[in-house]
């Protein structure tokens, strides 16, 4: 291994490779920052260009694409309150927060730092345990995945702000949304209404745009017109965290690229679970969670150390298994296909210099994006300036484009104008649209493997869950975690009564 | 102007807009597919033929750039272009389950300009959606390659043929376990054809791309699978994944057996690949193209590609084509109960 360690390394510091990586990641910030282009898309979009490459510089440009559009989704969702990328959608919440509270600087640069630091992690771990960390893909079957999603979505109650019921509709009405399309299993249409895009199902980039940005802009075009300006009425501090705020944080960066690591490795999972459940996890398990939501730095440092932590696990199952688990890998499988060079597990032995090119190249990636994200940044932060009508304009513009180009499809504008309203709704009753989005992505994994898992076990549900150890324990903590929430929720509205009627 | 009537100002703007968007893209499908007219022939047989072609080709495509039928699409173009003497342009049209390719294609002018670039999703995919477009919108030009689809269980497993599968299944009906595509995909429709003709019973678990069906059998969760060759080929080389018997004779890989070695002749399964033209494209020009096509099997680049994903060369055009998909389009209703 240290052999081909030492090839890799030597394989990425030459300059066409080291050029290669910066190029990428700063195209894969810049496409992260636009909302409506997330890293799949901006990786496609350079995917013509290196099929006349080197398949080793190909692969590590594209992983640069990767590591920097996982950040750049975070810079507007600071700034703007609107995930540049699917994965930042938790980003909003406290990064957001922190912005409108001055605290710009240290938002925008905690993302900087723990994507940075998660991305490392990761790169790391693919060095030391590339191989063997593909056995947590293998692990998991139908009912293991489908215990996982379930665990997953009983965080949906931590999401509710105020009220854990509103969190768990939200949850639903996301699961609903999850069933419309191509049913898998049983190979019927469902919920689509007789429009052919709609057999597809919703797609998760004008989903989100909708639900966020989309609403986002209609909420301040509404402040526009009602006379506001955007300039902050509090002083923006923009200037670098201080160590000690760093290093304060550096736990939770590690607890996040930890389940950034696990979870992306596993296929269909990836760095918007990664980020949702890391999240959700840090809110439960930390001291003060009333704090998250309400510009907790933490807040920022977990979902972003997870879906950097993603980007190296989404590596394992592409190379050491031959099998991509997302959307992202697809278009690096292809990128290597083109040259006639198969992933799996052969790679390992027959070109170990792709594979652990690849990893070192990521390790370099992610110091790179320290740098240019600084540059991104300082650049970025001057959105601010900007008149708040010409801003609106021309990010609706910009998700439109980009959800079209995502899809070539005008169906997908109108799902995002349609989410776009929906979100609107959802925000005038104060239910948490992070919940839905979560009850999407998580709701079609929990579905199609509820019924893989019960086809193998011939429809017995005990049998089903409760065969494997994996399983049981999460479905346990699932099951903990949500008669823990309806209790608080309980004895919460319980008290707000008592206080009401006092 | 108040808040409130901001609000409604803006939701009554957002539903216009939406109303736009949705009437127009309803539109298409509400206009019923004319019914192809025999006019256009006459028109296009007084070109002189030796002018096909005199630009570029327009091949459309179901699914996104990049992906694996791009990918072949682009290759084999290459290939084509050569013979042809102009270039193949590839379009993508994702999206719809294909029916945005497949509309756009069929109502496409038939002059050979335009042609269609297919798999067998131009026969599932109309028939679970139920779709106003089909392969029979089409003229045949040319089916060029069979996608290999085989039987794998994990290296471990004591299964080691296609009769020893039977016997097992046999003995323990519906207990063993095998990873399938989604209804109406051509590994569930295999798995049902060898089934009803062997006379036992597995079951099929339903997975959406051959991916995450080999990482769960990968893993022991399922007894095995069935799926195409190209996307276990690498862990099989491993040694990780075994092949028990395939569908299709591959012709690099003799040693494993196929259904019909194993005393089931009838099952008849066939993951093609190939080009359509729209209905009315003259005969002419559609014998120009299918010749080129022919001609690029040999090409010694494009051969490589072909060879190293294990794809089995099985050139059909015209009728014998059309003959193909329609007993696939019978077999796949026949699963599906459609």
């Amino acid at each position: 291994m240290l052999d081909s360690l030492i090839t890799g390394l030597s394989t990425v510091l030459q300059w066409e490779s080291l050029l290669a990586i910066i190029f990428g990641v700063a195209w894969g910030t810049l496409g992260g920052m636009i909302p409506g282009i997330n890293a799949t898309i901006a990786m496609a979009l350079l995917l013509p260009f290196t099929w006349s490459m080197d398949p080793v510089i190909a692969i590590m440009m594209l992983g640069g694409v990767y590591c920097g559009g996982e950040y750049g989704g975070s810079i507007p969702a600071v700034l703007i309150g609107t995930p540049g990328t699917n994965a930042a959608a938790c980003t909003v919440y406290d990064g957001y927060e922190l912005h409108k509270q001055g605290k710009t600087g240290l938002g925008l640069y905690t993302s900087l730092n723990s994507s940075v630091i998660g991305g490392i992690f990761s790169a790391i771990c693919l060095i030391l345990v590339a191989v063997p960390l593909a056995g947590v893909a293998l692990a998991f079957g139908p009912a293991e995945y489908f215990a996982l999603a379930f665990l997953g979505l009983s965080m949906i109650c931590s999401l509710g702000e105020k009220n854990v019921f509103k969190g768990i509709l939200a949850g639903f009405f996301g699961i609903l949304l999850a069933t419309v399309g191509f049913d898998p299993i049983a190979g019927v249409p469902r919920f689509t209404f007789g429009f052919m895009s709609m057999t597809e199902g919703f797609n998760m980039v004008p989903l989100m745009m909708g639900l966020y940005a989309i609403s986002e802009m209609f909420k301040q075009a509404q402040e526009v017109m009602a006379g506001e300006t955007f300039n902050l009425k509090v002083k923006t501090d923009t200037t670098f965290p201080k160590w000690s705020e760093i290093k304060r944080l550096f736990p939770f960066n590690i607890f996040g690229s930890i389940i950034g690591v696990i979870v992306g490795v596993m296929p269909g999972a990836g760095a918007t679970v990664a980020s949702f459940l890391g999240y959700s996890w840090a809110k439960r398990l930390s001291k003060n969670p009333d704090s998250f939501g309400k510009g907790n730095p933490a807040g920022v440092a977990v979902p972003e150390s997870a879906n950097n932590g993603a980007t190296g696990g989404a590596m394992v199952p592409l190379l050491a298994l031959g099998i991509p688990g997302s959307n992202s890998t697809a278009i690096m499988l292809s990128a290597l296909m083109i040259h006639n060079v198969t992933p799996g597990p052969m790679l390992f032995t027959k070109s170990p210099e792709i594979p652990y090119s690849l990893f070192v190249s990521m390790l370099f990636a992610n110091i790179f994006m320290f740098f240019v994200g600084y540059l991104f940044i300082k650049f970025a932060i001057k959105v601010t300036s900007i008149s708040k009508q010409a801003l609106v304009a021309v990010i609706i513009a910009l998700v439109f484009t980009g959800v079209y180009a995502y899809s070539l499809e005008i169906f997908s504008v109108a799902v995002a104008l349609a989410f776009g309203l929906i979100g609107m709704i959802l925000r005038r009753f104060e239910i948490p649209h992070t919940a839905s989005v979560l009850g999407f992505v998580l709701g079609f994994i929990m579905e199609a493997n509820l019924r893989r898992a019960l086809i193998v076990s011939e429809g017995s549900m005990g049998g089903a869950f409760f065969n494997s150890t994996l399983s049981s324990i999460l479905l346990i903590a699932a099951f903990a975690s949500i008669a823990l929430s309806i209790a608080r929720g309980v004895i919460s509205s319980r008290k707000s009564k008592t206080s009401a009627a006092a | 102007m108040s808040t409130k009537m901001r609000t409604y100002l803006v939701i009554f703007m957002t539903f216009v807009l939406l109303v736009t968007i949705g009437t127009g893209c309803a539109a298409p499908k509400e206009t019923p597919q004319p019914a192809p007219t025999p006019a256009p022939a006459p028109v296009a047989a007084e070109t002189p033929k030796p002018t096909y072609p005199e630009k570029e080709v327009e091949v459309v495509y179901h699914s996104s750039a990049g992906s694996g039928g791009d990918i072949f699409l682009r290759t084999m173009g290459k290939a084509v272009d050569k013979n042809l003497g102009k270039a193949w342009v590839v379009n993508n049209m994702p999206g719809a389950s294909g029916a945005n390719a497949w509309n756009y294609s069929a109502k496409a002018k038939p002059d050979g300009y335009t042609l269609l670039g297919i798999s067998s999703t131009i026969i599932t995919s109309p028939i679970l959606n139920e779709m106003p477009v089909s392969y029979k919108d089409f003229e045949p030009v040319a089916m060029m390659f069979t996608d290999p689809m085989v039987l794998f269980v994990p290296a471990d497993s004591k299964l080691t043929s296609i009769k020893d599968l039977v016997d097992t299944a046999k003995a323990k009906p519906g207990k063993v376990k095998f990873a399938g595509g989604t209804p109406g995909e051509l590994g569930f429709v295999a798995g049902r054809e060898l089934m009803k003709a062997a006379g036992f019973e597995i079951a099929l678990v339903p997975f959406e791309g051959g991916g995450d069906a080999a990482v769960t059998v990968l893993g022991g969760h399922l007894d095995g699978g069935i799926g195409e060759y190209a996307e276990i080929a690498s862990n099989v080389e491993a040694g990780k994944l075994r092949i028990i018997g395939s569908f299709n004779k591959m012709p690099l890989s003799p040693d494993i057996q196929t259904v019909a070695e194993a005393g089931y002749p009838e099952v008849k399964v066939e993951k093609l690949r190939g080009v359509l033209a729209p209905k009315g494209t003259p005969k002419e020009v559609i014998d120009i193209i299918a010749e080129a096509m022919k001609k690029a099997l040999d090409d010694p680049d494009f051969k490589k590609y072909y060879e190293a994903g294990n794809l089995i060369p099985s050139f059909k055009a015209g009728d014998d084509f059309r003959k193909l998909m329609d007993e696939q389009d019978a077999q796949i209703r026949a699963a599906v109960g459609k």
